[in-house]
């Protein structure tokens, strides 16, 4: 009897329960009306709205997913981790929010005529953390640490530096090749590290956190790290360029989106680190005091496919692929139409060096009309074609951890059926898409798939020049070439443009990759996604949107005097 | 124990089976009516749930009777279509629990001595294990897939099943028919073919029913979690979806969230409930 009675027990138990679940979803939700309403009832005010201007400023951030301990050996990803890095370091030269970069640490910077030594005067009265002064032989000695202990971002930017001299102030960099680029890929793009904290320092890479080795010169140093938990950045009152109006940065590691979404709609943080995605735009800006910072990016989706592999091997497959998919639908569905259409010719249409003759065209009928004219039929009328190994069906394989990408895989794939190129979505942990898509990170270690999902970061982006680092077919040039695309033409052309110091001729050499590429397709362009962040303007609204780049950046928390 | 059992007068004891029986014929008409939605999802469903057929989040209209999710598929449909992947993960599931865990109780109860102490140990160390981390490593380990997903909610519920029959395994081995075939000689697996394991197949079936339901509700918060296939039109990947587009925290939860939630719920309140009213006729007494 008492074990009947027990059942029951645990059937009225678990019941109450799952009523219990659904009602918590429920009050979760019912905060909405009152918060789209316009007035703020809900929350109550956080001490540091209140605050007076005199009493120290703190704004707290989240991230998604922990960055280590935030040292250029150690930071985790290339946003917002690298953008993290670079509120504790300063580089020689600092991206403006035109996205051009400035003298920074140097009061110039100059390049002889063919691009091939660069000279910078170093700025005196730079001092480090700890208090000693920021000299050229820091900036020689981080290049050389950079160049010696391989880091993969640093020690790419930096190929090419044949000799660094110091004079004084005058640090000069000859390099074996010109390199217009120079300015924006490495001087704009290293940290300076202190000499006496790092000379004795080997195999960098395997170095905890520890206050003595992050000492850097920027406008906040690193004093708290919690693993998975949190950062907290303080201002460095000694700034060379004035103070942060800001005292304090406390940064918030939060598992996903939705988790740092609830916290800025609460009140448990001030802005949002990542961008937010496209349906919450809306929400969040109608909630005071919430505001959006929106405006295009030069973050990417793409398709790849291994192009040397059948039946990707023959171009006509790839333009057929290219037709068959309509951007301007993957743009309004999956963005919600905050995004821009993917050029096929790689460049964003709001660069300056884009090629206005290189246009997405969406035309089923003229991709069923080239697989047709080259041979793939289908000739057991199943909807799918065949190619000479069989049936053209294939994995497409994307990360679960991405939401938005995982929507656009399904999509393509819908797309791609219309054409009778049948496209099974696999989604898989992101270690395993990275290892089939870029083993090792290095493309000499092959391909493992058909095709796949993908996109880079803004930097990839920025600087158009660095295009052969994508497209040429020399992995020692073309190291970001993931898909194995080899042309004779682009190979020339983007080579041709590493060297080219005319930047007139320069843009022209562009203007001819984007068309080339557009007829040879190394990857299928998706969209340009913009970025929008969310912030709270009561506690800190002086963000800086960079072109392509967005609101986490150093220019954002330093005084308005002090930005370039 | 079994005199106070005995004291009970009969009509009191008729009364309480017919609560049973009243909420075993309740669990039995919601899974019926599961059944039919899931075998009709064609012709129940307005559209097919993976084509695009609405401008995205929509709310709730005449044309979509739940609205839209983030891509403009029919949440509705997406509902109907989801009772295919949730009843199927859930039965097939619980079929794999009981088949390792009716193996494991007979032999286990059978051969109580060194192979029972093994197989007893094994099973109080899968209870032991934390059982919501390690069912997501697992599939995280595993991958992304319908069978993936089977097979781990399979091989993680076989335990309590296992101890279920073992116990009745255990009873049913000192029987005198039993002793009597072993007396002439009949091999163990004759006597465990005739007369242990049709004993023990009605309290399979009930164990089997509660495992059901339980292997829905893990289905469901496996895909929630985004560890199921997410491309799978479950009830739990579209709450994987909801949460990943943020319905959560604006009005759509109506319509995106407590749809596949109440339908998860009378899944496996359904399963449980059969399996109450079972338990209660076929569970052996003391």
């Amino acid at each position: 009897m008492s074990t009947r009675r027990s059942r029951l027990w645990v059937l009225a138990v678990a019941f109450a329960l799952v009523i219990g679940a659904c009602s918590g979803t429920g009050s979760e939700g019912t905060t909405v009306p009152d918060t789209s309403g316009g007035t703020e009832t809900t929350d109550s005010p956080s001490p540091d709205t209140t605050a007076p201007p005199a009493e120290p400023v703190t704004v707290r951030a989240a991230i998604t997913g922990d960055e280590d301990t935030i040292n250029p050996y150690t930071y985790i990803s290339g946003f917002p981790g690298w953008n993290l890095l670079m509120m504790q370091y300063d580089s020689i030269m600092q991206i403006d929010s035109d996205g051009i970069p400035q003298p920074w640490l140097a009061d110039s910077v100059t390049a002889n005529a063919d691009l091939t030594e660069w000279v910078l005067e170093i700025k005196e009265g730079v001092a480090w953390h700890d208090g000693e002064a920021l000299t050229a032989d820091d900036v020689k000695f981080s290049y050389d640490y950079f160049i010696e202990w391989a880091t993969g971002r640093f020690s790419r930017d930096l190929r090419g530096v044949e000799s660094i001299t110091v004079d004084g102030n005058t640090v000069t960099i000859g390099l074996g090749a010109p390199n217009p680029a120079f300015d924006q890929v490495a001087l704009a793009d290293v940290p300076i590290i202190p000499q006496h904290v790092w000379q004795d320092i080997e195999n960098p890479g395997d170095i905890a956190f520890e206050i003595a080795t992050n000492v850097g010169s920027g406008p906040f140093k690193l004093v708290d790290y919690t693993p998975d938990q949190s950062y907290r950045f303080e201002a460095n009152s000694d700034y060379f360029l004035g103070a942060s109006p800001v005292d304090e940065l406390v940064v918030v590691v939060f598992a996903d989106d939705a988790g740092a979404n609830a916290a800025i709609r609460s009140g448990e943080v001030d802005v949002i680190f990542e961008r937010i995605s496209p349906e919450q735009i809306e929400l969040l800006d109608a909630q005071d005091p919430l505001d959006i910072s929106q405006g295009p990016e030069f973050t990417t989706q793409m398709v790849n496919f291994d192009v040397t592999k059948a039946p990707f091997d023959d171009v006509a497959v790839r333009q057929a692929m290219d037709l068959a998919i309509d951007g301007q639908d993957l743009v309004d569905t999956v963005f919600l139409g905050a995004a821009t259409v993917g050029s096929p010719g790689w460049v964003h249409p709001g660069k300056t060096v884009y090629n206005p003759d290189v246009t997405p065209v969406f035309d089923p009928d003229a991709a069923n009309a080239l697989l047709d004219e080259a041979g793939y039929a289908d000739t057991d009328g199943d909807g799918i074609r065949e190619f000479a190994d069989g049936p053209m069906s294939f994995e497409l394989i994307v990360n679960s951890s991405d939401s938005l990408r995982l929507r656009l895989a399904e999509l393509v794939a819908e797309m791609l059926g219309n054409v009778g190129i049948e496209a099974t979505v696999a989604s898989v942990e992101t270690a395993t898409w990275e290892e089939a898509v870029w083993p090792g990170f290095d493309i000499n270690n092959g391909r493992n798939y058909d095709l796949a999902m993908w996109g880079w970061s803004a930097p990839v982006q920025a600087n158009t020049i660095r295009i052969a680092q994508l497209v040429h077919g020399d992995p020692g040039v073309g190291f970001l070439n993931l898909t194995g695309f080899d042309n004779e033409e682009i190979n020339t052309l983007s080579a041709q443009l590493q060297v080219e110091a005319d930047s007139a001729v320069a843009a022209d050499i562009i203007g001819d990759i984007q068309a080339l590429m557009a007829e040879n397709l190394p990857f299928i362009m998706l969209a340009y996604p913009d970025g929008a962040y969310v912030y709270n303007s009561d506690v800190y609204a002086d963000w800086e949107f960079i072109a392509g780049q967005g609101i986490v950046n150093k220019l954002s928390l330093l005084p308005a005097s002090a930005r370039p | 124990m079994s005199a106070a059992e005995q004291s009970i007068p009969t009509t009191r004891r008729r009364r309480r089976v017919s609560v049973a029986d009243r909420l075993g014929l309740t669990g039995l008409i919601i899974v019926v009516l599961l059944v039919v939605m899931a075998v009709f999802a064609p012709w129940i469903a307005p559209y097919d749930p993976t084509e695009r057929v609405g401008t995205p989040f929509q709310p709730p209209s005449a044309a979509h009777w739940l609205g839209t999710n983030d891509v403009g598929q029919d949440l509705f449909s997406e509902l109907v279509f989801g009772s295919r992947v949730s009843l199927t993960v859930g039965v097939v599931a619980a079929l794999v629990a009981l088949l390792i865990g009716t193996s494991v109780g007979v032999l286990a109860g059978y051969y109580p001595k060194r192979l029972g102490a093994i197989l007893m140990r094994t099973v109080d160390v899968v209870l032991i294990l934390p059982f919501l981390p390690l069912l997501i490593v697992l599939a995280a380990y595993l991958g992304r897939s319908l069978i993936n997903t089977i097979v781990v909610i399979g091989v993680l519920i076989w335990a309590g099943p296992a101890r279920i029959i073992r116990s009745q395994v255990l009873s049913l081995r000192s029987r005198e028919y039993v002793l009597a075939s072993q007396t002439m000689g009949a091999p163990d697996r004759w006597a465990i073919m005739r007369h242990v394991l049709p004993r023990t197949a009605l309290l399979a079936t009930g164990t089997f029913v509660r495992a059901v339901s339980g292997a829905i509700l893990l289905e469901a918060a496996l895909s929630f979690l985004g560890l199921g296939d997410p491309i799978q039109k479950s009830w739990g990947s579209i709450l994987f979806w909801a949460q990943s587009r943020g319905a959560f925290l604006t009005p759509a939860w109506k319509w995106w969230v407590l749809p596949p939630g109440i339908m998860i719920l009378l899944a496996s309140l359904g399963f449980a409930l059969i399996a109450f009213a079972m338990e209660e006729r076929i569970n052996p007494r003391l």
